[in-house]
């Protein structure tokens, strides 16, 4: 299988040592998931982050597809990588309704309206369509934010612990679902948790964060 | 920024007999009175514009509603209007004390009402005409709030009054900062209202210099020494901000609910509202109102009309652009998180605190150093004494208003969902205008409404920079004033009021409106 993204010798640091990134490598390979465990604060999201775009390494190099992304002196903006990302707090777009958070990505389209459609469907959002984010219930707004992030079709899907904030039944209905999606997409999935179960659950690969050295399982 | 070098490269020059007088003699005066001054007005706008914010974001009692935009209305009187009714209503021979004299049969020497023609006084003239710079800006940080956070703090065992003090101060303390900051700066920038109390600031020793002495070099280098007090101020307001940097805005928001109370409590919060109101607003338009029918003013004709329109038409103007400017400001340190704009942005804010004839001075001689060397191809003045210079200056003082608006506002818009955007491939204007806009409306509502009041009432800088035969309300209502004339200032003194609540309907019923019930 093709590598998708390749991170090499990766250095970071905002001046604390607990949230210091030292000589990371990792590689993903196309349609495989792996999951990021560690204490809060010790830069798992840190390096998502990296990996979109939306923080500078101090050295190292991060490729997707081959292509250099972030390097010490070059970084590819985030709109132009071609990611998904999923967060905790999900971040939907306030003032928009569920359908036009969903359609957010991809309005340029023609076919906009039945891929939607499609979306809402898969993740079983289709009757919430014309109501606000604050108007449906956090599992809700989760599935929105992960129909949101698969419909532009991104090269690797980038999940910051957005199991987190549900509760236990609707957090392993979510992860049923999720994983089917996943793998009959062949999605590329990197998540971040501090959950091992989760990991376990989901991925293919375990990297382990710890203060002074990162465990490959 | 380049009037505002002007005024500083002042401190560079020689300096004068006259300078060494104010130094031994009243320099001490204009900082310890400008320093009571700021105290007590940052004081009492905090307590009055915090707590009926509170009480109308929460509670259900006798006339919220009305309260709701009635508490702004103040705004649309500027404070030398209110020093001048404050003075007709309370000194010995003024309005209330005539009353007074005639219910309890005093005698013409006797007084029932304190002096208020002091620092005490002008506290309390700043107090209630300003409080609501702090009222709007922390209203819209309550609705903001999520009512989480309060119920979790129901649960922890704090009672309502605990719940304001403990969780919702601080949580708004951003927002409240920078509404006080815009007070004092405007406290510590007036002159009309000052000069009226005879109480020795900053700003009247600038004036007494240059008009007094004619010593423009002294009066911008006492201007220079507020200018870098004022920089002192905002750095410490910046610093203090950055270490409190909350967001609440995100999608598990869940707006306040409107708790109700007892009859009792409903008659209090009512008072509690109605009180700034009335001294703010209703008694200065009750004494403009009997000045007017004492004098039989006639309110409308030609000339009225003619300067009501040039008012509108430079406050809309002005208001427009500056808030457009903030927002590009605002948006490029977000978005590009540029440190060279960072740096710059807090210097913008300077402006408002420069006062309006100094601010003029500065303009005027940069505009004169365009036309004969820029524009030197034009027959004559080209820029100088234009309308240019006017919006140049309500810009320059207006912006610290606008910024202030917008940085609160997105301070409340978490950064995931900037991220979430990007990754969307928006990016630049195309997340500025569907993201950010839409989230921000009551911010650039808010800011319009704020600019374009201030531009009303703007006086100084107005009577210096107009050009020649152009009158606006507040310049006509000064000119009829100082010629003892109140007859006819009575008029204009009405219209820059009724003017500058417009802008306060429209606001209030956006605000109100606003957020979750708006769509796309």
């Amino acid at each position: 299988m093709k590598k998708i993204l390749e991170i090499s010798n990766l250095f970071h640091s905002y001046g604390n040592e607990i949230s210091t990134i030292k000589d990371f490598s990792f590689s993903l390979k196309d349609g495989e998931i792996a999951s990021i465990i560690g204490a809060s604060g010790i830069g798992k999201t840190t390096l998502l982050r990296i990996i979109a775009g939306l923080e500078e390494p101090a050295e190292g190099e991060v490729r997707i597809k081959e292509k250099l992304v972030s390097s010490k002196n070059f970084i590819l903006p985030p709109e132009k990588r071609n990611l998904g990302l999923v967060v905790e707090d999900r971040a939907l777009f306030p003032h928009l309704n569920v359908k036009k958070n969903v359609m957010f990505g991809i309005n340029y389209m023609e076919e906009k309206e039945s891929l939607t459609r499609e979306f809402l469907e898969l993740f079983k959002v289709l009757d919430l369509a014309d109501k606000f984010p604050h108007e449906i219930s956090a599992g809700q707004q989760q599935r929105v934010a992960f129909a949101r992030a698969l419909i532009t079709n991104p090269d690797i899907l980038l999940l910051d612990e957005p199991f987190a904030a549900l509760d236990k039944k609707l957090k392993s209905d979510l992860h049923v679902e999720t994983k089917k999606i996943f793998k009959e997409k062949g999605l590329s999935v990197v998540l971040v948790t501090h959950d091992e179960d989760e990991a376990e659950y989901f991925s293919d690969r375990i990297i382990e964060f710890k203060e002074d050295q990162i465990i490959i399982k | 920024m380049s009037p505002i070098l002007v005024i500083l490269f002042s401190l560079f020059s020689d300096y004068s007999e006259n300078w060494e007088h104010i130094y031994n003699y009243v320099l001490t005066d204009y900082i310890v009175n400008s320093f009571i001054l700021v105290s007590g007005v940052s004081t009492l706008v905090i307590i009055i514009g915090s707590v009926t914010a509170w009480i109308v974001t929460n509670y259900q009692f006798l006339g919220r509603r009305f309260f709701e935009w009635g508490l702004i209305l103040p705004l649309a009187i500027p404070p030398y209007i209110l020093a001048y009714t404050f003075t007709g209503l309370f000194d010995s021979y003024g309005t209330l004390n005539e009353i007074a004299g005639s219910i309890f049969n005093l005698q013409k020497s006797e007084s029932l009402f304190p002096n208020i023609r002091n620092v005490y006084g002008a506290i309390l003239v700043f107090s209630f005409t300003l409080y609501p710079y702090v009222y709007l800006i922390c209203r819209t940080a309550f609705l903001n709030q999520s009512r989480s956070m309060f119920e979790i703090g129901r649960t922890l065992g704090l009672s309502q009054k605990l719940i304001f003090l403990k969780l919702a101060l601080p949580v708004v303390r951003p927002a409240l900062i920078a509404g006080t900051m815009i007070v004092a700066m405007e406290t510590l920038s007036d002159f009309g209202a000052v000069d009226h109390f005879a109480v020795s600031t900053f700003t009247t020793g600038i004036f007494r210099t240059w008009y007094g002495m004619y010593d423009l070099t002294t009066a911008m280098q006492l201007a220079s020494m507020l200018l870098i007090f004022i920089t002192f101020c905002l750095v410490i307001e910046r610093s203090s901000r950055k270490n409190a940097s909350f967001s609440t805005i995100s999608s598990n928001f869940k707006p306040m609910q409107i708790k109700k109370v007892s009859s009792q409590q409903s008659f209090l919060f009512f008072l509690i509202c109605f009180v700034p109101i009335f001294i703010g607003f209703i008694l200065p338009i009750l004494e403009i109102l009997n000045w007017s029918l004492r004098f039989n003013s006639g309110f409308f004709e030609k000339h009225f009309f003619r300067i009501s329109f040039n008012t509108i038409l430079l406050s809309v103007f002005s208001a427009i652009l500056c808030t457009f400017i903030a927002m590009l400001i605002n948006f490029s340190i977000r978005y590009k998180n540029s440190s060279t704009i960072k740096a710059i942005n807090p210097f913008l804010n300077i402006g408002y605190a420069v006062p309006g004839l100094i601010l003029a001075v500065g303009i005027v001689q940069l505009f004169v150093f365009i036309d004969n060397n820029v524009l030197n191809s034009f027959e004559g003045y080209f820029v100088t004494g234009s309308i240019f210079g006017l919006i140049f200056a309500y810009i320059i003082k207006s912006y610290a208003l606008a910024n202030s608006t917008y940085e609160a506002g997105y301070q409340k818009i978490s950064q995931t969902l900037d991220d979430s955007a990007r990754i969307l491939k928006s990016k630049g204007l195309n997340l500025l205008f569907r993201i950010h806009f839409p989230l921000l409306k009551t911010s650039f509502f808010t800011s319009i409404l704020l600019v374009a009041s201030e531009v009303v009432k703007e006086l100084p800088a107005t009577l210096i920079l107009r050009p020649f035969n152009f009158e606006t309300l507040a310049v006509s209502t000064y000119i009829y004033a100082s010629e003892e004339r109140m007859i006819e200032a009575a008029a204009p003194a009405t219209a820059i009021i009724l003017i500058g609540l417009i802008p306060i309907f429209f606001l209030t019923k956006m605000i109100r409106a606003s957020r979750l019930e708006g769509k796309e």
